[in-house]
């Protein structure tokens, strides 16, 4: 009722500012949303180029995903738990692709993993198998941005953990494998769902590394970031309705964490 | 295995974390019930864990029923899930997203019984604890007292060969306390190993103890059964624990010159050298005023310093030579009159003394 009287009331001279930012932050959406062209949008989709691509998008974001819960968990297990030197290097050096700008992912990648790359050339020579320019390209590069989102999150839900419930499993005869798969990712559930569910929105998103690793092959390296911006210089109707589906994405997503899920993930 | 040593535990414990250094030696026999008594920092909780594997010891060796668990000179060190420990953790540690049978179960199906059979003996461990009907819920809904029966049981149901308690009633209150005081009695005499039970509270240890041993800072520093713990301790702590008046002297011919000022007539004249003298609070008799010589031989004034309710009566702290703990009913204080920098005497029978020889 009195809630107007309260000491901690927003102060005025914050107010302009914020709304200043909300706004900027909505517009481009709502600008969107007004120029969708919502009549011809049929046909916008009937075209076989973006089912393909969307497919695609929603596969290797997918694949992207499962990996970064394959490898991430164990690593986020390792970075919060373990007592070594230079652990906190290691940690560095793994959130590096948070910061790094996304072509430049890419190009590092191409370096690693390319047909003449550190690692790559030996894929080429033995197996006659090269990464970029495939499915499974992409999926390494919106892994390779992706993944430490997943890390961040979990290494920090790993740390917060209860110990106390870990040592009485063992007690009570657990190994370290039940432990860690029956108490402590149990435990951690809410921040790993937030975590994956970043993650895969992240991979879903990924454009600069996909684009740098794979270029944009139609059906074959396509996918819905890379089909947008280069509909944006032929078809620009195309590229308004394309950028609603990941709009409509962005926000089942949001509504689906709400605040429970998010709100863990962001606090720790 | 041989029957000898069976359910025996038997450990000189050693466990150095940073100034803090543990060392002592602990032993239980099956079915005994040896509470570890002290203060907060005093090592206890250490020692629990050194002897649940949950802390690897720097020095010494646990053995139990004739195996060794932990041995730094020899190498061995088995983690916890091979020690066949089981603990009751001081704030439960139920899994708090499992309901209560699975909880229990959990013991049993990481001993490799499968879920049906795991999910049956936990129901029987539950239902000897009467708390079969629980088993359904999930720990949030459990009141104090539930819970800790379901540790009990889940801690039981591992079928351990030494069961650790960890300040077992700390986290109840204290209505539920004296209940579950009860019931815990008896749920342990139904153990066949020994019990090893830290609690910081001496009226917990010698309820449910057959054993006391008191600790403080990391080393032994009196053992024996509740009634000697309470009628002779040995040091101030202890004394203050069980509410004591302890002090040291030298007694001759049925007189003890106390270190710290003051004398104290005791029964017992054969007794000769250092000793230290226990009088209950509740032995001694307070007079406002100095009172006729009576049977009492021992009658010395005082100030009283400070007044606190303990239970249903009062306890007066009163400064003299010596300084004594004295109790009385509430009725008392308000017709004596008694109020924090009175005058008053106070008085003992020879009888109600008990002198000891000082072995430290």
């Amino acid at each position: 009722m009195s809630r107007r009287r309260t000491g901690a009331g927003v102060p005025a001279l914050l107010v302009p500012p914020a709304a200043v930012g909300a706004v900027f932050l909505l517009l481009p959406t709502i600008a969107l949303l007004v120029r969708m062209p919502w009549s011809g949008l049929r046909d916008l989709y009937a075209d076989s180029r973006v089912s393909s691509a969307l497919t695609l998008s929603l596969q290797s974001a997918t694949a992207a995903t499962a990996a970064s819960l394959l490898f991430g968990v164990p690593l986020a297990w390792m970075l919060a738990r373990l007592r070594i030197r230079g652990l906190g290097l290691i940690r560095a050096a793994v959130t590096m692709p948070l910061v790094l700008p996304p072509v430049v992912g890419g190009v590092a990648l191409f370096l690693a993993l390319g047909r003449f790359g550190v690692v790559g050339r030996y894929l080429d020579q033995w197996f006659g198998f090269t990464l970029p320019f495939t499915k499974y390209g992409l999926v390494v590069a919106e892994t390779f941005v992706a993944m430490p989102f997943l890390v961040i999150t979990a290494e920090g839900a790993f740390r917060a953990a209860d110990r106390g419930l870990e040592e009485a499993a063992a007690t009570l005869g657990a190994s370290r494998l039940t432990v860690f798969w029956r108490i402590t990712l149990p435990g951690i559930g809410p921040s790993l769902v937030a975590g994956t569910v970043l993650c895969w929105a992240r991979a879903l998103g990924e454009f600069g590394a996909t684009i740098t690793f794979n270029g944009s092959l139609p059906g074959h390296t396509e996918v819905m970031p890379t089909l947008i911006s280069l509909a944006l210089e032929t078809n620009p109707e195309q590229a308004e309705a394309l950028s609603l589906v990941l709009i409509g994405i962005a926000l089942v997503i949001l509504t689906a964490l709400r605040e429970q899920w998010l709100r863990p993930a962001v606090s720790s | 295995m041989n029957p000898q040593v069976a359910g025996e535990l038997d450990a000189a414990v050693e466990v150095e974390r940073g100034s803090f250094r543990l060392d002592l030696d602990v032993q239980a026999g099956p079915g005994e019930i040896l509470a570890v008594l002290g203060p907060n920092g005093a090592g206890k909780t250490t020692l629990l864990r050194a002897l649940a594997g949950l802390l690897p010891l720097s020095g010494g060796y646990v053995r139990l029923d004739g195996t060794v668990l932990d041995d730094p000179a020899a190498g061995v060190y088995l983690d916890p899930p091979r020690r066949r420990v089981g603990v009751v953790f001081q704030d439960y540690r139920l899994f708090p997203r499992m309901r209560v049978l699975d909880n229990v179960a959990c013991g049993p199906r990481s001993r490799g019984v499968d879920r049906a059979s795991a999910r049956h003996a936990a129901q029987q461990w539950l239902d000897r604890l009467d708390v079969g009907e629980l088993a359904r819920r999930r720990p949030g809904q459990l009141s104090g007292g539930q819970a800790q029966r379901v540790a009990l049981a889940r801690a039981l149901a591992t079928e351990p060969r030494l069961l650790l308690l960890d300040e077992p009633l700390a986290a109840l209150d204290a209505r539920t306390r004296a209940t579950v005081q009860g019931e815990l009695r008896e749920h342990l005499a139904g153990f066949a190993g020994p019990t090893l039970l830290v609690t910081h509270d001496p009226l917990e240890a010698l309820l449910l103890a057959d054993r006391i041993m008191a600790l403080e800072a990391g080393r032994i520093v009196q053992q024996g059964s509740p009634h000697d713990i309470a009628a002779r301790p040995v040091t101030d702590y202890v004394a203050t624990l069980v509410g004591v008046n302890l002090y040291a002297g030298v007694a001759t011919g049925g007189r003890v010159e106390l270190d710290d000022g003051g004398a104290i007539m005791i029964g017992d004249t054969a007794l000769a050298g250092r000793v230290l003298v226990a009088v209950r609070p509740s032995a001694i008799t307070v007079y406002t005023s100095r009172p006729d010589p009576g049977s009492a031989r021992n009658l010395w004034p005082g100030r009283i310093d400070a007044l606190a309710p303990l239970g249903d009566r009062i306890r007066l702290s009163v400064s003299g030579s010596p300084g004594a703990l004295v109790d009385v009913t509430a009725p008392a204080v308000a017709e004596l009159s008694l109020a924090r920098g009175r005058d008053v005497w106070l008085a003992t029978k020879a009888t109600e003394v008990d002198a000891y020889p000082d072995g430290r």
